[in-house]
């Protein structure tokens, strides 16, 4: 006996399929969008984390690097008496960008997981193309499409 | 008899290739089976069938009799059958070069390493020749990284009937199998939390812990996916201790789940991925990836293998990630992967269809026996297999097409028709 000649049984838990449908993937899209939006916050995070490491690091070298100069131009008294030394400037702290985290930005995560997510659940190029643009703000949402679906039929 | 041995038969000179994967056979499959279990552990329970070709999602027994492969070797050939693109790279890499050892380079495992760790977490790969090794070094990864945490007792946490592996450490990992007395002990340090429980994970997840090692979708025990809230909490958890988060990805990885990996589906990245099964296309490779910090872990003497990464099953890897990696398949996969839900989901006797992609458990009402089905769709010529007793598992090539999955759902439908009480 062929399957298409079996009665067909009902899709669980839903007696209109056409609204459930379109209700279960906009469930989809606002999981996936919450999803999103916490891989953006932890990127985020991350990323402030590693400038933040950053920072602390340049200063402490910069620092190490003035006292050390310090030292030579005006050296601790022999007999341990403490005199005035040179005062050591704040250290300039390296520009943030050169600490950011190699690889691509947070939103552009979110965004492909945002596609990945939508794809998986049977979203179409469109549908995906119009959350891009109008929820994550990808101008152009091609070359992300492309990469998740494949070229444009 | 003039006392010597008779002379052993010669493999080479025993068959010859017939019409349709059909050939000359030395012996039956009654003789199989007696040499069978006079010369092989009984530690498989087989199907009463020698296949002896394959192509694309078909296979052949040696009676000439064609079946639908739904299950692709366990999702190792999930390229299809003797994909031509990776017979040949396996058929070139063979004829030059096909073992050196790791005390040299070779170039198909350095790329292949670099197109995983690319493709994935961005850090450095392990090659093992097997899922359970790549979980081993998983396993080493996290507790040489918690000892330089200073955790004196490192400990593993896994899910309630998670399969990670049969060798010891993966095995301790394994709760199901690990609670078996007659192969104890198990490894210390080693502990599991309810399936899915986010809490309880978030709970077990204390300073000695080393890493979470989970399935992002349970494979063996009858494709059950992880729900979001328990991954993000196994992230979360890893991170406020400093523990590794480790997916097994032996199953859901390489295509199956609709994406290369399946932790892209997710919010969460782990720190280490284990891949095995599909990424040889039938040739026996594993791998551990990992991010670029947990790649630093390892060093001279801590681990090795002696064929891990050889340059054929390299080469061969190679090349079915040249078919996979593609987002046209990866779109079809997905496709295939509804169509062939949808269409079970109508089927009588079908109780809920779980999974994602072409990675698809079918619960069975009540009443129904999986391993009966199974047997049963053997006859028919469907190979499917059941993982617990009112599940099918489907893994079917991912290179099947449309009415090749609508067959796969016909010939199930008839069969559950058979059995329905």
């Amino acid at each position: 006996m062929n399957a298409s000649k079996m009665p067909p049984k009902g899709r669980k838990g839903g007696s209109d399929p056409v609204g459930g449908a379109a209700e279960r993937l906009a469930e989809i899209v606002g999981a996936a969008e919450r999803a999103a939006a916490a891989v953006i916050d932890d990127a985020e995070k991350q990323a402030q984390g590693r400038i933040d490491e950053a920072q602390e690091r340049a200063d402490r070298i910069a620092a190490d690097r003035l006292r050390a100069i310090a030292d030579e131009l005006d050296p601790p008294s022999a007999g341990g008496e403490e005199r005035p030394r040179l005062r050591t400037v704040e250290a300039v702290p390296e520009p943030a960008e050169s600490a950011a985290p190699a690889g691509p930005r947070s939103d552009e995560a979110g965004a492909r997981l945002l596609a990945t997510q939508m794809a998986v659940s049977g979203a179409s190029r469109k549908e995906i193309e119009n959350r891009l643009r109008a929820g994550a703000g990808i101008e152009d949402p091609a070359p992300l499409l492309d990469a998740i679906l494949g070229p444009e039929e | 008899m003039d006392g010597r041995a008779p002379p052993r038969p010669r493999w080479a000179g025993g068959w010859q290739l017939g019409v349709r994967g059909g050939r000359s056979n030395v012996m039956n499959l009654t003789e199989l089976q007696g040499l069978e279990e006079r010369y092989l552990m009984g530690t498989y329970r087989r199907g009463e069938v020698e296949f002896v070709r394959g192509e694309g999602a078909m296979l052949w027994d040696s009676d000439g009799k064609e079946y639908l492969d739904l299950l692709a070797g366990i999702s190792v050939c999930s390229v299809g059958h003797c994909h031509p693109d990776v017979v040949e790279a396996i058929r070139e890499q063979s004829g030059r070069l096909m073992h050196t050892s790791n005390l040299f380079y070779t170039e198909p495992m350095v790329r292949l390493a670099e197109r995983l760790s690319e493709s994935s977490l961005g850090g450095r790969v392990f090659f093992a020749n097997s899922g359970t090794e790549a979980n081993e070094c998983a396993i080493k990864i996290a507790r040489k990284h918690a000892h330089r945490r200073g955790v004196s007792s490192p400990a593993i946490i896994s899910f309630e009937r998670d399969f990670h592996g049969r060798t010891y450490g993966s095995l301790s990992a394994t709760p199901g199998l690990a609670a078996n007395p007659a192969l104890g002990p198990m490894l210390e340090g080693f502990r599991s939390v309810p399936f899915d429980d986010a809490d309880a994970l978030r709970d077990a997840v204390d300073g000695q812990t080393a890493a979470v090692l989970i399935e992002p979708i349970q494979g063996e025990a009858g494709i059950y996916p992880l729900s979001e809230d328990s991954l993000i909490a196994a992230r979360e958890a890893c991170d406020a201790v400093g523990a590794l988060l480790i997916l097994d990805e032996i199953q859901t990885g390489v295509g199956r789940t609709g994406s290369l990996w399946g932790y892209e589906q997710t919010p969460v990245r782990p720190d280490v991925l284990t891949s095995a099964k599909a990424l040889g296309g039938g040739m026996a490779i594993g791998s551990c990836i990992t991010n670029e910090a947990a790649g630093a872990v390892l060093e001279p003497g801590d681990h090795g293998s002696t064929f891990a990464g050889g340059p054929v099953a390299s080469a061969a890897a190679l090349a079915v990630l040249d078919i996979v990696d593609d987002p046209v398949l990866l779109r079809a996969v997905r496709e295939r992967g509804r169509r062939l839900r949808e269409g079970l989901e109508a089927l009588d006797g079908v109780r809920e269809v779980r999974g994602r992609g072409l990675m698809i458990g079918v619960g069975l009402e009540e009443g129904l026996d999986s391993a009966a089905i199974t047997v049963d769709l053997l006859g028919r010529g469907a190979v499917v297999n059941a993982p617990e007793p009112r599940t099918l598992r489907l893994l079917p090539p991912l290179t099947i097409d449309d009415s090749q999955a609508d067959r796969a759902i016909a010939l199930i439908g008839e069969s559950l028709l058979s059995y329905k009480p």
